[in-house]
């Protein structure tokens, strides 16, 4: 209508709603992907020769050429390849510890009980105070297992317990007490009053900066010292408390930040409906604030069942120091490799099921408040 | 000057010489203000002007260094039974709406009187969805708030104000994070509400609705109420320059 000019829509013409266009076929992507030009496809074949190497060696070494039973390791020998009958052999040692022989179906039972609730927690197959309420139930059931003296069962003092049950214990019991002293110190952090804010930043920065070592040495060798003799506590009491403190301050950082991260207008809003300030952090803040930590804190509970193997340093027989006795016999002391490769695949299966756990609670939580949310 | 909030019984809410500082900055200088029973306040101003500190200084989520807040009768004296009383007394609606995203929309309802008023929730369950029905949105109680609109959210966290049978609802600008286009359905709600009796302050932009509903409007600008007014003399014939000014810049949009 006015003078021309060189911008211009289209009136659309009501086209019929579609499906997007497929994309190209599976080999076509293929190609593309690897063999789109000569450098990348020498790379391809390069790497692809090399995998394949390495695969083909691990298998002869680990599953062809392999001893899978030699109780006597004599045909370990003479095998050129992998002699996993030192697992065989000595796995008693390995899951269980120096637990009374005897005794060893407590043991083997205590971890069977974890294994079953853990999985039916991670498909959430009760509801959460269910849940919850069955792991205090494991954690009873383990300590009177593990110790005896009732119901019949001989007592066993905590110098014997070793293998998976106490790192379980040990674990299990860094995050059951960890977590809530974390929370209770992030909240210190930020609290309106000096004395509590102080004493949270100097037991969070305090905690921070010696390392893991520092504290349970201290805490299993120099503690006692200077404690009076009759508080006689319990050296894997102790060494417990400084692996709980010791999470509970990374623990309590990562929690502050999901803090900081809820947005005070929920905080404001929960203050306006009248809600007390615990009321508003159990209720409002903390779910909140829990559910953004949860891929933060899932890296420090994964590190905190990798840290129980600090316990072998202490003396005490977790899943790595049970392993370190094992392999102190003179018949099998050559198969450290094989030995350590069998604890390297169990933590390993351990922390990823952990990992898959935690993103399983990060994705229940994204699909309750993130969708729709554009 | 004597303040008519003394003499007066039916108050719902009463502020004299308010007066409130962030760090040096002086935001509320000498406010006195009374809110009648059954009476609708809307507050406006240029951005800064305080109206929103003021606001939410009436339900005491701002604290301020001098003078005296009186809701339905009880002075805010810095005891926690009387600031809870306070709150009791009065219902918030935010901006950014603030709806608890972890919530259903029931749950964000029921919260408030079954946790902080130890209310039944069967009692509770049933006022929300009396509620929901007022604010025509009885059909999301399941949903999660990430799922609703911006209008069909304050719609839910005006319902969720007044599941606690506030004396006074205090709306800062409950519009303003709105697309046009859900703007009139929020205001809807609101002059239902006033219809019915509701004491309300209310800051906000929307002349139109000042208009409709407002017993009298307050113009606000750097920390001091300038002009208070019934909105037809307002409109007409505002005394300042500063509303005048004020009035013409928004005009486009009221």
């Amino acid at each position: 209508m006015s003078a021309a000019i060189g911008s211009y829509a289209t009136i659309g013409n009501d086209a019929p709603r579609r499906p997007a266009p497929h994309g190209a076929g599976r080999l076509a992507q293929l190609k593309a992907r690897y063999f789109a030009t000569p450098g990348t496809s020498l790379l391809t074949i390069v790497l692809g020769l090399m995998t394949a190497w390495a695969v083909v060696s691990f298998v002869r070494w680990g599953i062809i050429d392999a001893v899978w039973y030699d109780p006597t390791a004599e045909a370990c020998k003479t095998a050129s390849g992998a002699c996993w009958a030192v697992i065989t052999e000595k796995y008693r040692v390995i899951l269980l510890g120096t637990y009374p022989y005897d005794e060893q179906w407590r043991s083997a039972l205590i971890i069977a009980i974890w294994v079953v609730w853990a999985v039916l927690t991670a498909f959430r197959l009760f509801p959460l105070r269910m849940r919850l309420a069955g792991w205090l139930a494991v954690f009873v059931v383990t300590l009177v297992l593990m110790r005896g003296g009732v119901f019949g069962l001989s007592y066993v003092g905590t110098d014997a317990w070793g293998g998976l049950p106490l790192t379980f214990l040990v674990f299990g019991g860094t995050v059951a007490f960890g977590i809530p002293l974390a929370i209770l110190l992030a909240l210190g952090r930020r609290s309106p009053f000096p004395v509590v804010r102080f004493v949270s930043i100097a037991t969070i920065e305090g905690v921070r900066g010696i390392p893991l070592l520092v504290v349970l040495f201290f805490g299993t060798l120099i503690l006692p010292l200077f404690l009076p003799p009759q508080l006689d506590v319990d050296k894997l009491v102790r060494a417990e408390i400084g692996m709980v403190i010791f999470f509970a301050a990374y623990a309590a950082e990562v929690i502050r930040g999901g803090l900081q991260a809820v947005a005070d207008g929920q905080d404001e809003a929960a203050k306006a409906l009248g809600m007390g300030y615990w009321l508003r952090m159990r209720k409002i803040v903390l779910p909140q604030a829990v559910a953004i930590a949860i891929p933060a804190l899932f890296n420090d509970i994964i590190r905190a069942f990798k840290n129980t193997t600090y316990f072998a340093i202490l003396g005490l027989f977790d899943v790595l120091g049970a392993t370190k006795v094992a392999l102190d016999d003179p018949a099998w002391v050559r198969y450290g490799l094989e030995g350590y490769l069998f604890v390297f695949l169990l933590y390993f299966l351990i922390c990823s099921g952990l990992s898959l756990y935690g993103r399983s609670l990060e994705q229940d939580h994204a699909r309750r408040t993130r969708r729709a949310e554009q | 000057m004597t303040n008519p909030a003394d003499t007066s019984a039916n108050l719902v809410v009463a502020l004299d010489k308010i007066n409130k500082w962030y760090g040096a900055h002086h935001v509320l200088r000498d406010v006195s203000l009374g809110l009648g029973e059954g009476e609708k306040i809307v507050l406006c101003g240029p951005s800064g002007s305080g109206k929103s500190t003021l606001i939410r200084c009436v339900n005491a989520l701002e604290r301020f260094q001098e003078g005296t807040l009186t809701v339905c009768g009880t002075v805010l004296d810095g005891k926690p039974a009387t600031l809870a009383e306070i709150r009791r007394r009065t219902g918030m609606v935010f901006q950014n709406f603030n709806l608890f995203p972890h919530l259903s929309v029931l749950d964000n309802l029921t919260i408030g009187p079954v946790y902080a008023r130890s209310e039944p929730e069967a009692a509770a369950i049933a006022r929300a969805r009396e509620l929901l029905e007022r604010v025509r949105l009885s059909d999301q109680a399941a949903k999660f708030p990430g799922q609703l609109s911006g209008g069909q959210r304050q719609r839910v966290a005006i319902a969720r104000s007044l599941m606690l049978k506030p004396a006074v609802m205090l709306f800062d600008e409950p519009t303003s994070a709105l697309d046009p286009e859900m703007i009139q359905e929020v205001l809807d709600v609101m002059e239902g509400l006033a219809r019915d009796g509701q004491s309300m302050i209310v800051v906000t932009h929307e002349m139109g609705f000042a208009r409709r509903v407002a017993d009298l409007v307050v113009f606000m600008d750097q920390g001091e109420i300038i002009e208070a007014a019934p909105p037809e003399d307002f409109f007409a014939n505002p005394a300042t320059d500063r509303a005048r000014d004020f009035l013409g810049k928004i005009s486009t949009t009221a």
